[in-house]
C-alpha cells in the first residue's frame, strides 16, 4: 500500500493540472492556482468535483426609481466584489435596457464560488441618460450617470436559496433601505450544468512483468485526447503492488472530464516505480461508449504498446483491459445539496488548559484586548463561524469549553461555554464570542487536554438528529493549544463518529509541537485505526496550525474549510442520499444523449 | 426463542489481505457470524472472489438474525485453497457500533486478525438493523454504552474491549 500513497504527491502534476482544462472563466493567479491544483487533485482522487464551482449570475430588478422626465430610466447594473479592506473591485456591467422600470438584464457574469471564503457582492443600478447611449458601457464614466441605488449581500446568501435566487431591496450607499427605489434580483446558475457521471471496476488480465524480484505494481492513467490532438489526464488509479491481474477500486468519471461518450480517451497502464519512471505496461484507445461495450459483452480490450522496431507501428500484448460494473449516475454537486434543504450545523469547543496562560495577562493566548483586538481563538471562532453561519438556518450553535475547572472545583472536559447547566446552543457568532469572554471570567484554567468528551458529545448531537433527518451534516470546530494527553482515546471517539454526519475542523493555537494532529488528520492516507481495531470509514478531520498561516495569502480558513465540501459529499454519496428537491429539469439535462 | 433482529450486512470489499506472509491470490470469501452465550444466531457467507487477489469486492447482501443476547458479530475472511479452506482473519464488530441510531446505515471497517492475532488486512462492511424494536434496551447496557463524559483512564479502557477477540490476541494499551 506505501508505494500508492507516496506516488499521489509524485504524480500530482500530471494528473492534478489537466483536469481542470475543460474549464471557462479568466485564469486565477498562479499562487492561487497552485493551491487549487493541490485540492482539485485531493477532490479528484476521490472522485469529486473541484473545489470551486463557476458559476453564473443574471441580474433583473423591479419598480426603480424614474429619473428621466418624458420616458422611463434605462438602468444598467455594475456588479462588484468587495475586497478585504472594504475596497470594491468591479467584476463587470450589464447592457444598458431603455425605458424601463423593471429591466431584466441578459449579460450574465461568471464567478467562481468558493464554499470556504465569504465572498461579498455590492450590485450597483444606474440610469444611463440618453445622450451616451451610443458609447459602449464599458467606457461610461459611472459618476456622469444617475445613481439608482446599490444593494449587496454574499455569495453563499443566494446559493443557499432554494432557487438561488436572492432578491434584495436598493439603498442609497450608507443609508438604510428605502421602499421607493425597488428590488434588485440576482439568480445564481451552475455553469457546469452536467451532472451525469459513470461509475467502472478496472482490472485488467495478463499484464507484463517488469520486475525483477517481484510482479510489476500497476496503476491506470485515463487521459482525454482535445481537440488540439494533445492528451489531457483525467483521472489515475490507486498502485496495486505485486500483481499481474489487479483490480482496481471504482473509478468515476464526471461528464465535465470525459467531455462526452464518443470523446477519444487514452488508457495507459504503467508499472510504479518509486522513483518517479513508471515503466509504460501498455495503453489502448478507447471511448468511454467502448468501455461500456467491453462491459457489456464481457471482453478484453487488448493493450498495446509503440513497435520498438518500426516507427509509427504498435505492437499487440497479451495484456487485456475489462471493465465490470459499468453504470451511469448522476452526481449531485455540494451546491445541490445545500441549496436543496441540506444545511450544515456548526458547533464548536474551545481549550481550557493551563497552558493557555492565565488570561488576564496580556501573552495569554486567552488574553481579550480592550482594544478590541482579537485574540487567536476569537479569530479562529469569527473566521470559521462566520462562513458557516450562511449554511446553518436556525444560527443555534452548540459551544463548549473543554479541560477547565468549574465553580464546584472538578475539571470539565465538556461544559457548555454559556454557564448553563443543560442547555448548550447560544445564538450567532456574537453569541459564542459573548459566551466564551462570560466563561473566561467563571471558568479556571485546568487540564488535561482530552478531545474525546466533546467529540462524543457531538457524535452523540449528530446521531440523535439523524433519527428524524437526514439533511444535517454537522461542523465541530476545536481552537486547542496544545498536545493532547490521550491520542488513544482522541482515536477512538474520532474513528466511531466517522460513520457520522460529522467533520472535524482542529485549529491549534500557539506554539506547540502538533505533530500528534497531523496523524488525526489522515491526509497522508493511511486510515485511521482505533484501539478496538475499529477503521475510520472515511476522513472527518481537518487540522491546520494557526502559526503556519501567518504571512501566507490563504486565509487559516480557507485551508481548514477547503476539505469540507469533500466530506460532505463522501457521506452523502456513499449512502446514495439525493438533494431533497432535485430539479427535474437538471435531472433530464443530464441523460447522455 | 430469544427475540432477535435481522442485520442487512453488506460485505463490500477487504484491502491488503495475506495469507501465511503473502499477498492472498484469489478465491476469498466472507463469512458473517452471530452468536451468543444462548445459541447460534447461524452464518451466512459470500461467494468467491476470483478477481481480486488480496483486495477481494464482493458487495453482497447477507442476511443474518442477532439474537438478543449477542453482543457482537464475527466476520471471518476464508480463502478457498487447493487443499480445502483456510481462515484468512477474522474481526469481531460489537453490536454497539451499529445499534444506534435504529435503522442507520452504517458503513464500518475494521482491522482483521489472524487467529494469533497478528494484525492482516481491513473488511469494509455496511450494516443496517432491521427489527431493532427489541434492542432499544441494548443501548442502556453498560457494555454498549457511551463513557461517560469525563470517563477516567481505566474505565474507557474498559470499553468495547471486552467484546470478542480470537482467543490468544493479547490486547495492549498503547
Amino acid at each position: 500500500m506505501g508505494g500508492c500513497f507516496s506516488d499521489v504527491s509524485g504524480g500530482q502534476a500530471g494528473v492534478g493540472v489537466g483536469s481542470r482544462g475543460g474549464l471557462a472563466g479568466p485564469p486565477p493567479e498562479t499562487a492561487q492556482q497552485e493551491r487549487n491544483d493541490a485540492v482539485d487533485h485531493f477532490l479528484h482522487t476521490r472522485g469529486l468535483r473541484d473545489l470551486y464551482i463557476p458559476l453564473e449570475l443574471s441580474l433583473s430588478a423591479s419598480k426603480l426609481r424614474n429619473l428621466d422626465v418624458l420616458s422611463k430610466s434605462d438602468p444598467m447594473a455594475v456588479i462588484y466584489a468587495k475586497k478585504l479592506d472594504g475596497m470594491l473591485e468591479e467584476l463587470g456591467r450589464t447592457e444598458v435596457i431603455m425605458n424601463t422600470l423593471n429591466p431584466v438584464w441578459i449579460t450574465k457574469f461568471t464567478i467562481n464560488y468558493h464554499f470556504e471564503i465569504v465572498q461579498p457582492l455590492v450590485f450597483r443600478v444606474y440610469d444611463i441618460d440618453t445622450k451616451y447611449h451610443n458609447t459602449s458601457v464599458k467606457m461610461l464614466k459611472l459618476n456622469e450617470q444617475d445613481y439608482l441605488g446599490e444593494a449587496s449581500c454574499t455569495l453563499s446568501e443566494i446559493v443557499t436559496k432554494r432557487d438561488r435566487s436572492l432578491t434584495l431591496k436598493l439603498k442609497y450607499q450608507n443609508r438604510p433601505a428605502d421602499a421607493h427605489l425597488g428590488t434588485i434580483t440576482v439568480h445564481a446558475e451552475e455553469t457546469v450544468a452536467s451532472r451525469a457521471a459513470v461509475e467502472m471496476i478496472l482490472r485488467c488480465s495478463r499484464l507484463e512483468n517488469k520486475d525483477v524480484f517481484s510482479k510489476s505494481d500497476p496503476f491506470l492513467r485515463i487521459s482525454r485526447i482535445v481537440e488540439s490532438g494533445i492528451s489531457i489526464p483525467i483521472c489515475k488509479t490507486e498502485v496495486i503492488n505485486n500483481n499481474l491481474n489487479p483490480v482496481w477500486k471504482p473509478v468515476t468519471l464526471t461528464m465535465q472530464q470525459f467531455g462526452s461518450k464518443e470523446n477519444p480517451l487514452i488508457i495507459e497502464c504503467f508499472d510504479f516505480n518509486a522513483n518517479g519512471k513508471h515503466e509504460l505496461l501498455g495503453e489502448l484507445q478507447g471511448s468511454m461508449a467502448e468501455l461500456e461495450k467491453l462491459s457489456r459483452e464481457k471482453i478484453g480490450a487488448h493493450f498495446y504498446v509503440p513497435s520498438s522496431v518500426r516507427q509509427g507501428h504498435k505492437k499487440m500484448l497479451k495484456g487485456q483491459l475489462f471493465v465490470d460494473n459499468f453504470c451511469e449516475k448522476i452526481q449531485y454537486s455540494f451546491l445541490d445539496y445545500i441549496s436543496n434543504g441540506f444545511e450544515l450545523n456548526f458547533m464548536v469547543a474551545v481549550d481550557f488548559t493551563a497552558s493557555n496562560g492565565n488570561p488576564r495577562s496580556p501573552d495569554s493566548l486567552h488574553y481579550i484586548d480592550p482594544s478590541g483586538r482579537l485574540n487567536s481563538y476569537q479569530q479562529a471562532i469569527v473566521g470559521v463561524g462566520e462562513v458557516l453561519q450562511f449554511y446553518d438556518t436556525d444560527k443555534c450553535f452548540p459551544a463548549w469549553g473543554f479541560g477547565g475547572r468549574m465553580s464546584d472545583g472538578s475539571v470539565s472536559h465538556c461544559f457548555n461555554l454559556n454557564g448553563s447547566l443543560d442547555e448548550c446552543e447560544v445564538v450567532g457568532v456574537e453569541g459564542i464570542m459573548s459566551s466564551y469572554a462570560m466563561a473566561l471570567h467563571n471558568v479556571m484554567l485546568a487540564g488535561p487536554t482530552l478531545f474525546g468528551p466533546v467529540i462524543n458529545k457531538a457524535a452523540a448531537i449528530a446521531s440523535k438528529s439523524l433519527s428524524h433527518s437526514h439533511n444535517k451534516y454537522f461542523v465541530l470546530l476545536i481552537i486547542t493549544d496544545g498536545v493532547i494527553t490521550d491520542a488513544v482515546e482522541t482515536k477512538d471517539a474520532i474513528v466511531k463518529a466517522s460513520d457520522l454526519p460529522l467533520s472535524i475542523l482542529i485549529v491549534g493555537v500557539g506554539g506547540a509541537d502538533f505533530k500528534q494532529m497531523e496523524i488525526l488528520d489522515a491526509d497522508n492516507g493511511k486510515r485511521l485505526e482505533s484501539s478496538t481495531g475499529r477503521i475510520a470509514t472515511r476522513d472527518i478531520v481537518q487540522f491546520v496550525p494557526m502559526r503556519e498561516m501567518q504571512g501566507r495569502q490563504t486565509s487559516i480558513v480557507q485551508s481548514l474549510l477547503e476539505e469540507l465540501p469533500g466530506q460532505f459529499l463522501t457521506y452523502m454519496r456513499c449512502r446514495d442520499i439525493k438533494p431533497i428537491f432535485a430539479h427535474p429539469a437538471a435531472t433530464s439535462a443530464c441523460q447522455p444523449n | 426463542m430469544e427475540n432477535s433482529a435481522t442485520l442487512e450486512i453488506t460485505i463490500i470489499s477487504a484491502e491488503d489481505l495475506r495469507l501465511s506472509h503473502r499477498p492472498l491470490k484469489k478465491n476469498a470469501f466472507v463469512t458473517v457470524r452471530s452468536t451468543s452465550t444462548l445459541n447460534d444466531g447461524g452464518a451466512s457467507s459470500t461467494s468467491l472472489d476470483r478477481d481480486g487477489g488480496s483486495y477481494p469486492h464482493w458487495n453482497e447482501k447477507l442476511k443474518v438474525a442477532l439474537p438478543a443476547s449477542a453482543r457482537s458479530i464475527s466476520v471471518e475472511v476464508c480463502c478457498k485453497t487447493g487443499t480445502g479452506v483456510r481462515l484468512v482473519a477474522v474481526a469481531a464488530i460489537p453490536v454497539s457500533d451499529f445499534c444506534e441510531p435504529a435503522g442507520y446505515l452504517h458503513f464500518l471497517s475494521y482491522r482483521l486478525r489472524e487467529r494469533d492475532g497478528e494484525r492482516n488486512g481491513i473488511i469494509n462492511l455496511s450494516v443496517r438493523m432491521e427489527g431493532a424494536g427489541p434492542f432499544g434496551r441494548r443501548v442502556q447496557r453498560p457494555l454498549a454504552a457511551p463513557p461517560t463524559m469525563w470517563a477516567k483512564g481505566e474505565e474507557r479502557r474498559n470499553y468495547g474491549v471486552a467484546v470478542g477477540h480470537p482467543v490468544g490476541y493479547g490486547y495492549r494499551v498503547y
